[in-house]
């Protein structure tokens, strides 16, 4: 796929045209280079600070001139961590509700997206400004029956809890709606029904392959919402039973305010979506240029 | 004939009823765990009700709201929140935009590039809340230092309304620039180049053709992200709570200079416990990311192609 | 194709399901495992293990989350029935809200509490008691007061840096604030007199007769002169510069210790903790202990309650209990320096003599037991705490700049009786 996606090499023609054409698509010049490396280094750098620290000892946090070389204590920070708290269950509880959570939303987003965009049903606008309209509300507004709920069925504590409420998302359906409207035309839809397919193969064998790359992005994005979720996991975890964040806030709020073991955790909190996004990152970026290119 | 007839049949059950079951699990799933207490938040705002003391809850009709619109705070948490709102949402759009309109050129490693306008977006708000807290440090903050060496004195960021609007501001944008960036670009990757070459045939400059042609096409995705952005803007919670630890964290500051809100409803329903209160707080607070929402899409549905 | 689609799903969610089932209540091997709540350093670790050596059949595990997200989460959990601990620690500043609602605990009376009585004193006991009688918390510790001060700032700054001569400069808390000024003419850049205002006031509040509730848990805030007085003695020294406005528990507080940017800060017995740990090993001599200001006074001292919802109340009692007793306190003062709040130690010996080396050998046995013994009991509303945070940001207002005295004065009054 991303072969299609490669650009014809450069070619120099002269004239009017080819100078036009290489206004509009320009070549990056030195100056944008620079603007490029500093956002760069701009998104970068938070993260590196926080690598920086968790490879120092306790003084560096606080030390003028700040400190902005790594040290040799990485690993005796790390130790540290996992000496202070259960972080193997926070990033094993974190591992299950992002991976359940994803597999669910894209699958359900996939398939409720497919309809809104390429069936006719009745009722089909009505339920999709439903849709949209509950994504202006905020989720904290529920939070509170949400959490007399989860008390009721006794899942208070457990991440079942986080689980649950996540398993679909309004944007999700949104976002496959918006993606299959432009990717797959009508045309090829209505040929299908012509030679007798049933609705389901047409989304089998047409929509699904077609989606794989907005599928992927979806997927990517539900995983890192759903590893760095925060106010829910908060309310309903309780410090023992933690996701990630809970951990990092426990460690953070803990009594000694230890900010080289805060980053430590949230340095080795980082590096699954990190690990995830370094593996897929290519394909979804290339995922969604070619769904725009296909628009 | 029979056969023909079946199938007929089964096609018309199929358009019919099939849709429904794709989007079945979808409703049924928001339905119990989303819209029922959404629903109950507004019978539960409806009461005088502390979690503390359930049962001494009463229905006192919109007592709570009467309260609410009463209440100085709250006004003042909305302030904060819609100076927020626009501290984020305008600066996150146009640097997205400049961030894609860089990346819309033809750059070497482009993916290396790309990759890293989205890495802030993977990074827990969390973490990310705590690491800017400390470099917004009074006495040892890197940004404190950073401005010293220019001379200029030692900010307190989180003591004044400016400066902790500011400081929120900075970790929202950075967060979520990159991530609307790549939307953009998506979409600026598709409009054909026909139409800056007729542009600089008819000699449009680069910035006229950017304003003319790239952002009036880019309109969908515009108001696709206004709306993102200010679903999430409105209701900024994670990083007011965690920008200022410590007992009083929930009131944003010692004169809740930079109390949102969402952290307003967090304050009553989970500090005070007053889950009647706090839920009016959240209805409220819905209807108006609903109407600044409306705002946004109206404004943003003016780009024109000129 | 569809239904194997979703079986898949299906598979995956039973899986995450069946994964993280992990039911609480017994730890493997048929043990009974307790869960405890904390806030802060209990000093509690050591006497875990040696509760576990001599039970076997137990299993602790302790959790320990901040001051304010404790006394929240156990307010939540205990509304739902749901999620707390076996034993949660409560803060004096809280055991009135929780008490008020004696139901959702197990009635210490009950379980052979009444016969435990004498072992505290007369108005801990009474604190953790509801209105009907019934016995909620076993107390911890009581937050006798004194003063933490750090030797070498002093000396360098022309005073006095012998314990007996530092408590002689400041009899009163106006002869604190006077020696802070004297303090500030010579102190280097960037070091100040005290911590905070919030935590000088607190530490005025505490010896006030009356605090912020009268006996019939009104709040009479805005007429108690004891603690305008203290208000207005506190601003005085903010506006004179001798606070370095860190506001107490917080991550710049943290930092404040270790960087020496303050000379003095207001010591509950608890405190002592803090400090240790946050200061670190480097600093070990350098901090002191001497008496408070105006005579006794008390900040903060915890209970420890038992929730109904636990699944092993019996053990948990038990657990309690013992935590509590005389000889587990005496242990706790030695190693964090918490102050029991069981009379029959501060007779003992072993406590009365105990130094302590951090502190340059402070005698920090002496000091807080004449504490306790000064300490006059404070009547403590429903919201206590809620009522201690508000005036720490009303003084943070003053300290940043954003009001006067009295317009933060009236706005924290205002606020609190709403």
């Amino acid at each position: 796929m991303t072969a299609v996606l490669e650009r014809p090499a450069p070619v120099r023609p002269t004239g009017p045209t080819a100078r036009a054409r290489r206004l509009a698509r320009r070549v990056a010049g030195p100056w944008t280079y620079a603007a490029l490396v500093a956002v760069l280094a701009g998104s970068a750098f938070p993260v590196y600070w926080s690598f920086v620290v968790s490879s120092q000892t306790p003084d560096a946090i606080d030390t003028v001139p700040p400190v902005l070389v790594p040290g040799g204590n990485l690993f005796a920070n790390i130790a540290r961590v996992f000496d202070t708290t259960d972080f193997w269950l926070a990033l094993m509880n974190s591992m299950v509700v992002s991976g359940t959570v994803t597999l669910s939303v894209v699958l359900f987003s996939t398939l409720a997206g497919f309809a809104f965009a390429k069936l006719k049903f009745r009722g089909r606008n009505l339920l999709l400004l439903l849709i949209i309209g509950t994504q202006a509300i905020p989720t904290e507004l529920g939070i509170i029956p949400l959490y007399m709920m989860m008390a009721e069925f006794g899942w208070a504590g457990e991440i079942h809890a986080v689980i649950v409420p996540g398993l679909v998302t309004a944007f999700g359906v949104f976002f496959m709606r918006q993606y299959f409207e432009r990717a797959i035309p009508d045309e090829l839809l209505e040929a299908g029904r012509m030679d007798g397919c049933h609705s389901l193969r047409l989304f089998w064998h047409i929509a699904l392959p077609a989606a794989r790359p907005a599928a992927a992005v979806l997927g990517l994005f539900t995983f890192m919402q759903a590893w760095n979720d925060f106010f829910w996991p908060l309310v309903v975890l309780t410090p023992e039973n933690p996701t990630v964040q809970t951990a990092l806030s426990t460690l953070a709020s803990g009594y000694t305010t230890d900010y080289t073991l805060v980053l430590t955790a949230a340095t080795i909190g980082t590096v699954p979506v990190l690990a995830v996004f370094l593996l897929f990152g290519r394909q979804i970026v290339g995922g969604i240029m070619s769904g725009a290119v296909k628009g | 004939m029979a056969v023909i007839d079946k199938t007929t049949r089964r096609h018309r059950w199929d358009t019919r009823f099939a849709p429904y079951g794709y989007v079945a699990p979808y409703f049924l799933i928001f339905g119990v765990f989303g819209l029922f207490p959404l629903l109950y938040t507004v019978w539960v705002s409806l009461q005088q009700r502390n979690l503390i003391d359930a049962d001494a809850a009463r229905f006192v009709w919109f007592a709570n709201y009467a309260q609410l619109l009463a209440d100085p705070y709250f006004w003042n948490a909305m302030g904060n929140t819609l100076s927020l709102w626009l501290l984020t949402t305008v600066p996150q759009i146009l640097l997205a935009l400049w961030i894609a309109q860089l990346l819309n050129r033809k750059v070497r490693t482009r993916t290396l590039f790309r990759m890293g306008v989205i890495l802030p977006n993977i990074t827990s708000v969390a973490a990310v809340t705590i690491i800017f807290a400390q470099l917004f440090g009074r006495d040892f903050g890197l940004i404190n230092w950073s401005l010293g060496l220019f001379g200029a004195g030692q900010i307190d960021w989180q003591a004044g309304t400016a400066s902790s609007h500011i400081a929120i501001a900075v970790m929202v944008v950075w967060r979520w620039s990159g991530y609307h960036a790549l939307i953009f670009l998506a979409s600026m990757q598709a409009i054909p180049s026909s139409l800056y070459e007729a542009a600089t045939l008819d000699g449009a400059n680069g910035r006229q053709q950017f304003w003319r042609i790239t952002v009036p096409l880019l309109r969908p995705q515009i108001i696709f992200s206004t709306i993102i952005a200010t679903t999430g803007n409105m209701r900024l919670l994670a990083e007011p709570l965690l920008f200022n630890p410590g007992a009083a964290a929930a009131t944003g500051g010692s004169d809740r200079q930079f109390q949102t809100a969402a952290l307003y409803l967090y304050e009553q329903g989970f500090t005070k416990y007053e889950f009647g209160y706090s839920s009016a707080i959240a209805v409220v607070l819905a209807i108006a990311t609903v109407i600044v929402a409306g705002l946004g899409y109206f404004v943003t549905k003016r780009i024109r192609t000129e | 194709m569809r239904p194997k689609a979703l079986a898949l799903g299906c598979a995956a969610l039973a899986a995450a399901v069946v994964l993280s089932g992990c039911g609480s209540g017994t730890a493997s091997g048929g043990k009974t495992k307790l869960t405890i709540g904390l806030f802060g350093n209990f000093g509690y670790a050591e006497l875990f293990k040696e509760y576990m050596a001599a039970h076997p059949d137990v299993e602790i595990s302790d959790r320990t989350a901040s001051y304010s997200d404790h006394h929240k989460n156990l307010a939540a959990h205990l509304a739902t029935s749901s999620g707390n601990a076996d034993i949660e620690a409560v803060d004096t500043g809280y055991i009135n809200q929780f008490k008020a609602t004696p139901d959702k605990f197990v009635d210490f009376n009950t379980k052979g509490g009444e016969q435990l009585k004498d072992r505290w004193l007369p108005w801990k006991w009474e604190g953790s008691l509801s209105k009907d009688g019934k016995q909620i918390g076993y107390g911890t510790d009581v937050g006798g007061l004194a003063i933490c001060y750090r030797r070498d700032l002093l000396q360098n700054a022309g005073l006095p840096a012998d314990r007996d001569q530092v408590a002689a400069l400041w009899p009163t808390w106006k002869d604190f604030m006077a020696a802070g000024k004297k303090f500030q003419e010579k102190a280097p850049e960037g070091v100040k007199w005290f911590d905070g205002g919030p935590s000088v006031l607190n530490a005025i509040v505490g010896q006030t007769p009356v605090g912020y509730y009268d006996k019939s848990d009104k709040i009479i805030v805005g007429e108690n002169k004891d603690i305008k007085d203290g208000w207005d003695l506190v601003v005085d020294g903010v506006n004179s510069g001798l606070s370095s406005k860190l506001l107490y528990s917080t991550p710049v507080w943290n930092t404040g210790f270790k960087q020496g940017q303050f000379a003095t800060v207001t010591c509950p017995a608890w405190q002592m903790a803090k400090i240790k740990d946050q200061a670190g090993p480097e600093a070990a001599g350098k901090w002191d202990v001497t008496s408070v200001p105006g005579g006794g006074g008390n900040w903060g001292g915890s209970y420890l309650t038992v929730p109904k919802s636990g699944k092993n109340i019996d053990k948990a009692v038990e657990l309690a209990a013992w935590l509590t007793a005389p000889e587990q306190q005496a242990k706790v003062f030695k190693s964090a320096g918490l102050l029991p709040s069981t009379p029959k130690l501060y007779e003992d010996p072993a406590i009365v003599d105990y130094k302590n080396p951090y502190f340059n050998d402070a005698p920090i046995g002496k000091l807080f037991t004449d504490a306790a013994k000064k300490l006059n009991p404070q009547y403590q509303g429903p919201k206590a705490g809620d009522i201690q945070t508000a005036i720490g940001s009303a003084m943070q207002r003053v300290e940043q700049g954003k009001q006067n005295g009295e317009e933060s004065w009236n706005q924290f009054v205002a606020d609190v009786q709403k």
